[in-house]
């Protein structure tokens, strides 16, 4: 688990396999109040469900 | 809702933004234990939440059993469950 | 172990009651995608992983997955108060009302009880990831 690699160059990765990118802490909302009601801290992962699709 | 609820409501709804900052940020912390910049924002907003529950378990109940400094009435029991309604009766009294 | 503090992880205050509301929600609280599920799931996974970062994880997600399944309960609670028998019945909420009145127990909306099924715990730590991310996952 102490391999953080941020390098992620998806064309060297090994098919037929699923993989999950790692997040990084850019910044979190300043406005926590805000943050609270969107249901996330992080921007990258607001990601609204708009019914059949994400918006990502 | 006469003032002083309104009060209430809204020093709980700050804890629960507080806290839901850090559940974020713990559960951040548990895949990347070694980010100092998100410990450091957890650590700050830690000292801030423990500090308003103390509060709020001071003026108006505990939050917590063992925030409790009731020496007349156990108010961690008597004072109203999460899930009773502002909007009136619930089902436990 | 766990500790409870006295409140809701997001505050619930629901002004009109609704029965046919109520039967919909109750599937997140007991159903195969509901907070049961996902707090037994994960609660259940974290003895098998060789990695603290993914035991920690799964440990903390699944205590928040307790207080989210306690904001469902609220809301089918409130939901579902001062009824009148025309409602209840209007509303298809009378097998549900008949077993259980305003208690909470835990169903899917078709009225399969909560059990293990709903949730699954291989030993695997890899596989188990990939059931958390079908269970949990947002749709794509």
């Amino acid at each position: 688990m102490q391999d953080y690699n941020f390098d992620e160059r998806f064309e060297h990765y090994p098919i037929a396999m699923a993989y999950v990118p790692w997040q990084h802490l850019s910044q979190i909302y300043e406005n926590l109040e805000e943050a609270f009601e969107i249901g996330t801290i992080f921007p990258e992962l607001d990601k609204p469900f708009t019914g059949r699709r994400v918006i990502s | 809702m006469n003032n002083s609820s309104s009060e209430q409501s809204r020093m709980l709804k700050d804890i629960s933004i507080i806290d839901f900052t850090l559940v974020e940020l713990n559960e951040y912390l548990d895949t990347h234990p070694h980010d100092r910049q998100a410990m450091e924002y957890f650590n700050h907003y830690a000292r801030i939440k423990n500090q308003m529950a103390r509060d709020f378990s001071a003026r108006y109940f505990p939050l917590t059993a063992d925030m409790s400094t009731d020496t007349r009435e156990w108010n961690w029991v008597l004072s109203p469950m999460p899930w009773e309604s502002s909007f009136g009766e619930g089902g436990c009294k | 172990m766990w500790n409870y503090e006295k409140r809701l992880q997001f505050p619930v205050n629901i002004k009109e009651p609704n029965a046919k509301l109520a039967q919909v929600i109750m599937s997140q609280y007991g159903g195969p995608d509901g907070e049961m599920g996902a707090s037994m799931r994960y609660l259940s996974q974290r003895y098998a992983t060789p990695y603290r970062e993914v035991s920690g994880l799964l440990t903390d997600i699944g205590t928040e997955e307790l207080a989210h399944l306690e904001m469902v309960a609220a809301i089918v609670h409130q939901l579902t108060r001062n009824l009148s028998m025309e409602e209840i019945e209007k509303c298809g909420f009378a097998p549900y009302y008949t077993d259980h009145t305003i208690g909470i127990w835990p169903q899917a909306a078709g009225g399969v009880p909560f059990n293990a099924c709903e949730f699954q715990s291989k030993g695997d730590v890899i596989t188990d990831l990939f059931e958390d991310m079908a269970a949990d996952g947002t749709p794509l």
